[in-house]
């Protein structure tokens, strides 16, 4: 059950990081 | 009939089933669907399919695609309306399985519309089997979370909701990136990405089909007892779907959510003009998209912070900061426009934008709050009609006050200023609405029918 817990949050954890990293590179933009 | 692994029945959770397990399904899902506040990322792709490079006379107008994202988000809230009993008569698992094959399909359908040049085959496959998936999608996780999380139903359908937000955050970088990889000196390569996108969300979607459980009948967290001691705004009872709607609290929430989501909607719509008109000169087109980026965050971020908050706070309290602090900001942004303070103009706006991703985020958690569990996930979908309106209201409220002041000859950089103070007045509507919530009448409550004699 845990290896599922943390593999389930793995998956939609990663692409969420991903978007919002990009999203912040982004947003950096601003103050640059 | 035979049971199939999408029937309610056999989504039952067994005992000791960890309940974590059941967010990052409902977001699954969400951050699938949330790709349609990316949508405007293929907005100029479209209109150069014929032309590639330019838009040829032949080719889209970029009015005409604009229009495939209302009508996904006008449809969103129909089918949230209409389907929302079927939602939670079928179960979380059917109808999420239901929302990936139309979200899915809804690409592929409008990847043929672009493949032959129909313009109604992508407002039929996006705009509508698409916006299907949305409200059908939107609203199958909710009451599912609400039951396996009944000490904290803010944070756990924040959680899910959250995922809407961050589902754009994700889906404008990777089309980018797909258009990128497709393209060739004779296609804009949209084509292919919706069919890769199509595909892909499916696939993610089914992520959370097969993952999702419900609580088994009479489930309770382990060491949690219900509070005793009734709380004015939170009832024990239930109201049906049918008879919720006849309640004056049903349009009060309708207002409150309506008003709320008009007064962020439209900022988001203009945001990126809106920064360079108000500080002309010292803001670049880039700075700008930086500006629309960060908006993005504190929508995303304030689901998941305002609806955990009002777990502690109280769901009306929470509206009443929302408001109340909206009106203060939005009051503020003129003179901070003229002052040409760009730091507090941009944190002015992060918190509205979080607070217009709260009042999402906090709605299911009001409507468990005012009329029980039994169908809040139906409620809920009917609620969401009060996005559609919003939809439509906030982006033309914000355009066409801006160019009526415009061709009256008000500066570019101060047309904003009375849009402001209309949102304060969206927003003291909303106020009012939330101000004359009562709990529901004991007339509408639900009554299991007694055996007959």
């Amino acid at each position: 059950m845990k290896f599922r817990l943390i593999v389930l949050w793995l998956v939609v954890g990663i692409p969420l990081l991903w978007g919002v990293s990009k999203t912040l590179q982004n947003a950096l933009k601003l103050f640059g | 009939m035979p049971s199939s692994f999408l029937d309610r029945e056999n989504t039952v959770a067994p005992a000791g089933y960890n309940r974590f397990l059941v967010p990052p399904a409902a977001l699954a899902v969400h951050l699938s669907i949330g790709q349609a506040y990316a949508f405007s990322t293929f907005n100029l792709p479209l209109t150069k399919l014929i032309g590639i490079t330019h838009s040829a006379p032949s080719d889209w107008k970029l009015t005409d695609v604009g229009w495939t994202f209302s009508i996904a988000i006008a449809i969103l809230g129909l089918s949230a309306a209409i389907f929302g009993r079927w939602v939670e008569r079928v179960g979380p698992r059917k109808s999420m399985f239901a929302a990936a094959l139309c979200f899915g399909g809804g690409f592929i359908v409008a990847a043929v519309g672009i493949h032959f040049h129909q313009l109604w085959l992508l407002y039929l496959g996006y705009g509508v089997l698409g916006g299907c998936g949305l409200g059908i999608g939107y609203i199958s996780p909710v009451s599912t979370l609400i039951k396996w999380f009944p000490d904290r139903p803010g944070m756990a359908t924040g959680m899910a909701i959250m995922g809407f937000g961050g589902g754009a955050l994700i889906a404008a970088p990777l089309s980018l990136l797909l258009m990128d990889h497709f393209k060739t000196p004779t296609s804009t390569g949209v084509l292919e990405t919706f069919v890769t996108m199509g595909v892909i969300y499916f696939m993610y979607m089914m992520i959370g089909v097969i993952a999702v459980r419900v609580p088994a009948a009479n489930w309770k967290p382990a060491g949690w007892v219900p509070p005793v001691k009734p709380q004015r705004l939170v009832t024990t009872a239930n109201v049906a779907v049918d008879n919720a709607w006849r309640t004056p609290q049903f349009w009060l929430l309708w207002g409150v959510l309506c008003m709320n989501v008009t007064a962020g909607i439209g900022v988001l719509g203009q945001a990126s003009p809106m920064i360079q008109e108000i500080f002309s000169g010292r803001v670049t087109p880039t700075a700008a998209a930086g500006f629309v980026g960060l908006l993005s965050l504190f929508n995303m971020g304030g689901r998941f912070f305002w609806a955990t908050i009002s777990d502690y706070l109280g769901r009306r309290n929470t509206y009443m900061v929302f408001f109340l602090l909206g009106i203060l900001l939005y009051s503020a942004v003129p003179t901070l426009g003229h002052l040409g303070h760009i730091g507090l103009f941009v944190a002015a706006f992060a918190v509205i934008l979080s607070m217009y991703g709260g009042g999402f985020a906090t709605i299911p958690a009001y409507l468990r709050d005012i009329f029980g569990t039994m169908n809040v996930g139906a409620i809920h979908g009917r609620l969401l009609t009060a996005w559609s309106v919003a939809g439509v209201l906030g982006p033309v409220l914000v355009n066409y006050i801006r160019q009526f002041q415009i061709d009256h000859g008000v500066a570019k950089a101060q047309a904003y200023s009375i849009t402001m103070y209309i949102m304060c007045g969206l927003l003291f509507v909303g106020f009012l609405c939330n101000l004359a919530m009562r709990p529901v009448d004991e007339r509408y409550h639900y009554r299991a029918p007694t055996p007959a004699k």
